[in-house]
């Protein structure tokens, strides 16, 4: 029986667009999917899919898990012979799935495009600066720095940031619903396989995958400073509810105490990583692609959130109020960012790539 | 001419290293008697004192010049003495470079070399060119397409008179009848407009330039430099004489009615000449309706790279369907064109042209193999495709469909119409009759008044193209002083075939030059000698009318074989085909030859080989073995041959007779692929030599002591061993029984 194909321009323009410019390029002659290191053996990526986005496949990608095995090694795109850099196209087409699946449809359209950047920014800005306006705290305050009791009490920063993260958790929720009821549409998988959810989990804190590459392997360490970085500051922030709920111990606390230690360490680990994974970015970018708009997103906001975290601890503690209490009101915006727009930027591909992950440790598609 | 003998030994190079030369000098005045004084010796003779020691014996009057040293292949310009019979003895390659120094069997065969050299000049004579009178260098150019226009400009540039005759009514070939060209210049991002007018302008402006329209040739008398060619227009004719053609001829699109499986007879599906003329009208339209055409699919390879229709790549069709896929997209910017292919072919700068129209997002490319095209129900098509990237079996929408179509060359037609006529001519003159009367005859372009026949002849492997199938000739034909170019040669692009007009411009050009001077064209150009029969001795068995590669022997009312010379390339197959040995040159004939090999030293407790070696990848091998030091049995000696069919099988019974051992011919490949530089000389040879090996059995001989090898240029590395496993062979075999007799 054939299967018919209908070619979409549209697609193909969206692909080119979201920062796969290189796609039409290539000539599929397949040396991308004999470098690939980490693609199975069976109907191996990524030429399947260079070839399908070139016709504008649209169905066949957007719900494809191969996407989401590839880790943008960009092997594919240094030994590509047309320049038609691979990588690249499937971190478009990832783009495009997260906005495919994006809910509200219409945030993920907003993050995905460089014309509302001042628009996704202009929410966390009113949202702040009306608490600050409501509060009176829109002047610089005098003496010692304290944020929470002088300018930005916790719990209006609970309740915004709560609220944001119920809708991510939202948005997450129904985009991968959406995404695995396609994943698994014809196939005989039913309910959650937790054996793959394992295997995922500890390949994922290992960083398996990433170490198989070989253009861009410098990539695993970085990635895995900055994971870990994020881990450490989760942690630290559930301590320090533990703090400040539970024993009822206001903020700033001094920086001998472990709690404290412990999140200065993880944002030093955080700040290298991001700073690896620029470095590394620019440094592999003739070889392996300069990244898109939608990649620079993420890493400056996870850089500015770094940055200005350190900052305000830094400025608080050397009592530069004119500098410390604007850094402050800046990483409350980008974290805000961070939280609210994670299932619509690039920060949702831990979700879609873990997703996409299971699917295929659970289907004997993943090699590892 | 009374010849004042001279021999030259050059002890450079090794040579005085590896030959007494003193006892060299003696047996060469006792064998060949050369009188003692005119044999000189020189340390190194190519150096200015050696050749003024030849010159000073020149002034003397020494006018036969014998000189021992290198190959004849190197330093020609050195061994130059005008107005002499200069024979040059390869003492160097195939004495001093691969024999043992100093012994006695190297002695011997360095005395039958130079022994050899002298009697070729005894018997040969200084060649003296034949001018033939009323010599035209006016040339014919034969189509008006790209290539046509573009030879006609060439030649007429360079100064010589130019017809060009064209049988449509109006000038510029398929060029004319194109919407846009695929981009002629860097970037190769926009499409051109068809720059073919200008060319017509400028032809028909040439003061050089004479153009017949609607004009084809009715007759071709005659040989190069004195073609007689009969024109025929509107009824009437005339007739004017040139010295060379070039061959335009141009081509035609494959049949596409036999094109069925891919949908054609369909309204929707058309070929790549009709989607011109569509997107010259105006609209790209599905045609059974006159609807926009938004999905529009191009089938590559339609009827090429195919055994059933065309074998060949076409060549062109992948930039031409990649142009017409931008008239799709310039016209309907939503419109896709969808190229289905095996292999997209973009040669030489087309390639770039192929990335940037890769490059717009409306241009869909995949490899498939479509196996059909079927109705979709709606008024579209469905390309149907199996092996692509996009599935294993595809099922695609169109609204229209584009069959890429092949190239078949306008000399096709007359070779099949004529080769159907030779077989049925084998069947009996009924078969003959019978086949004439039910088969169309096609236009025949040149007419020839050849015995060979009125057409260039079919070229085994070249599928009805004008090719010359030589590597190096590439615009010969098998009828000297016709030159082709473009697509009747090969299919090619308008860029190509404008590079190939200029090439076969010059080769027309060389042709009535050379002919001008009395000498051969090609390949063995400036050659003065040329075949000479004894007429008297003729028995009309016209084996050479035959075998002559080039048709340059015709018959007279009484079907008396004579040689138009200046039809000739003086590879002397004549000379091996004819029973009566009647066939010389001056300094190639039966007896030349046959002298020579009667000089080789008999001796009864020695094995002696005869090689014949072909003077055009056998020689040169052998000497590029000996640059390689590559050592060669003392046992054989070497006269080069013009040619394999050049061999006459005299040679072969008075080598046994004379008590030679065996025999070793060595010739080019042939068969396809064949590298012969006179088509088939070796098979010919090879076929007289089943002949003789039957004569050899019946004398009680080993057949096996006399072999035909085929060796290219280029295996110079293996043929030392080739040679020393014969020579092995036939010491197996035994001596040579008539050598006591």
């Amino acid at each position: 029986m054939s299967e018919q194909i209908k070619p979409d321009l549209k697609f193909i323009n969206s692909v080119i667009n979201a920062g796969g410019e290189s796609l039409k390029k290539c000539f599929q002659c397949a040396t991308c999917s004999v470098v690939c290191k980490v693609t199975p053996d069976d109907k191996p990526f990524p030429r399947k899919e260079m070839v399908q986005a070139q016709w504008g496949l649209k169905d066949k990608l957007l719900s494809n898990p191969d996407i989401w095995l590839c880790h943008q090694c960009s092997d594919c795109t240094a030994y590509c012979p047309r320049g038609a850099k691979p990588g690249e196209v499937l971190g478009a087409i990832r783009k495009l799935s997260i906005e495919h699946y994006a809910f509200p449809s219409f945030v993920g359209k907003a993050v995905a495009d460089p014309k509302f950047l001042l628009l996704t920014f202009a929410v966390p800005v009113l949202i702040f600066g009306a608490v600050l306006m409501a509060l009176g705290n829109l002047k610089i305050p005098d003496g010692e720095i304290v944020y929470a009791e002088k300018f930005m009490p916790v719990p209006v920063i609970d309740a915004v940031f709560i609220m944001s993260a119920i809708f991510a958790m939202i948005g997450f929720g129904v985009g991968i619903t959406r995404y695995w009821k396609d994943l698994t549409s014809g196939t005989k998988v039913k309910g959650l396989p937790m054996a793959a959810i394992m295997a995922t989990v500890t390949e994922f804190l290992a960083h398996k995958k990433f170490k198989t590459c070989e253009e861009t392997v410098d990539r695993s360490r970085s990635h895995l400073f900055t994971f870990y970085g994020f881990v450490g500051l989760a942690i630290t922030t559930t301590w320090a509810i533990v703090y400040l709920y539970g024993m009822q111990w206001l903020s700033p606390y001094p920086l001998r105490d472990p709690m404290k230690i412990f999140g200065n360490l993880s944002a030093a680990s955080l700040l290298i990583g991001i700073t690896l994974v620029i470095i590394n970015r620019l440094k592999h970018a003739e070889k392996a692609g300069s990244g898109s708009y939608f990649d620079w997103l993420f890493i400056g906001v996870i850089f500015t959130i770094v940055t200005t975290g350190l900052l305000s601890e830094i400025l608080r503690l050397l009592h530069v109020p004119v500098l410390a209490y604007p850094v402050y009101f800046i990483h409350l915006v980008v974290v805000f960012f961070l939280f609210a727009y994670a299932p619509f930027s690039k920060m949702a591909h831990m979700v879609y790539r873990t997703t996409a992950l299971v699917y295929a440790k659970h289907t004997g598609r993943d090699k590892a | 001419m009374e010849k004042k003998f001279g021999v030259y030994i050059c002890k450079g190079c090794g040579i005085g290293e590896t030959v007494d030369i003193e006892k060299l000098k003696k047996n060469t005045a006792g064998g060949a008697r050369v009188p003692a004084e005119q044999i000189k010796e020189h340390g190194i003779l190519c150096s200015p004192e050696g050749l003024e020691l030849i010159r000073n014996d020149v002034k003397e009057g020494t006018n036969t010049i014998i000189v021992g040293a290198c190959s004849p292949r190197v330093k020609f310009e050195e061994f130059d003495f005008p107005g002499t019979l200069t024979e040059r003895v390869n003492l160097r390659e195939f004495v001093s470079w691969t024999q043992e120094p100093m012994t006695e069997a190297t002695q011997t065969l360095a005395e039958d070399y130079l022994k050899m050299g002298v009697i070729k000049t005894q018997k040969g004579n200084l060649p003296e060119p034949n001018i033939l009178p009323d010599l035209s260098n006016a040339i014919m150019v034969i189509g008006g397409g790209i290539s046509g226009l573009t030879a006609a400009l060439e030649a007429a540039n360079a100064g010589y008179q130019v017809t060009l005759v064209e049988k449509e009514a109006e000038l510029g070939g398929w060029s004319a009848k194109l919407y846009k060209e695929a981009p002629r210049q860097y970037p190769y991002e926009k499409l051109d407009e068809p720059m073919i007018f200008d060319k017509i302008k400028e032809v028909e402006a040439h003061q050089n330039i004479k153009v017949y329209k609607s004009t084809t040739i009715e007759k071709t008398d005659g040989q190069p430099g004195l073609f007689d060619v009969t024109l025929a227009a509107n009824g009437a004719s005339e007739t004017i004489k040139v010295g060379a053609f070039i061959m335009a001829a141009g081509w035609k699109p494959y049949d596409a009615t036999k094109l069925v499986h891919l949908g054609y007879g369909n309204p929707n599906v058309i070929t790549s000449v009709q989607m011109e003329e569509m997107a010259k009208k105006g609209k790209i339209i599905r045609p059974s309706d006159g609807k926009e055409a938004k999905k529009v699919a191009f089938i590559q390879c339609a009827g090429s790279r195919d055994a059933n229709h065309l074998p060949y790549c076409s060549s062109f069709c992948c930039a031409t369907s990649l142009k017409q896929a931008q008239y799709v997209r310039e016209k309907n910017s939503d419109a896709v064109a969808m190229i289905f292919y095996k292999d997209i072919r973009t040669p030489g700068q087309s390639e770039l042209f192929y990335k940037n129209m890769q490059n717009n997002p409306g241009v869909l490319l995949t490899k498939a193999e479509v196996s059909a095209i079927t109705d979709a129900g709606n008024g579209n098509l469905y390309v149907e495709a199996d092996h692509t990237f996009l599935g294993e079996k595809i099922q695609v929408e169109a609204d229209l469909v584009v069959l890429a179509i092949g190239v078949v060359p306008a000399t096709r037609a007359p070779q099949e119409y004529l080769d159907g006529l030779t077989e049925a001519g084998k069947k009996g003159d009924d078969a003959k009759k019978a086949y004439v009367d039910e088969t169309a005859k096609p236009d025949f372009i040149l007419n020839l008044n050849y015995k060979q026949g009125p057409e260039l002849p079919t070229l085994e492997g070249a599928y009805g193209f004008a090719d010359s199938n030589f590597i190096c000739f590439q615009y010969e034909t098998r009828r000297t002083g016709i030159y082709s170019a473009g697509c009747v040669r090969q299919p090619m692009n308008m860029a190509e075939a404008a590079q190939d007009a200029a090439g076969a411009a010059l080769k027309a050009i060389q042709c009535v030059e050379h002919v001008a001077t009395g000498t051969a064209v090609h390949p063995r150009a400036w050659d003065q000698t040329f075949p000479d029969p004894m007429m008297i001795k003729c028995t009309s068995c016209k084996r050479c009318t035959d075998e002559c590669p080039f048709g340059a022997i015709d018959e007279d009312a009484k079907g008396t074989p004579f040689f138009r010379v200046n039809r000739c390339r003086r590879c002397a197959t004549c000379l091996g085909a004819c029973p009566e040995r009647i066939v010389s040159f001056k300094d190639f004939s039966v007896d030349i030859v046959g002298s020579m090999l009667k000089a080789i030293d008999i001796n009864e407790d020695d094995f002696r080989i005869l090689v014949l070696a072909c003077e055009n990848d056998a020689y040169p091998a052998l000497d590029s073995a000996a640059i390689k030091r590559m050592k060669i049995s003392p046992s054989v000696r070497i006269i080069p041959v013009r040619c394999l069919g050049a061999t006459n099988l005299v040679w072969v019974t008075d080598a046994f007779s004379t008590g030679i051992d065996g025999v070793l011919l060595l010739g080019c490949k042939y068969g396809e692929n064949y590298q012969c530089h006179f088509v088939k000389g070796s098979e010919l040879a090879n076929y007289r030599f089943s002949k003789v090996q039957e004569t050899l059995n019946k004398l009680q001989l080993e057949a096996e002591r006399c072999q035909l090898i085929q060796v290219s240029i280029s295996e110079y590395d293996k043929l030392p061993q080739i040679i020393n496993d014969f020579v092995a062979r036939v010491e197996e075999i035994g001596p040579n029984p008539f050598k006591d007799l």
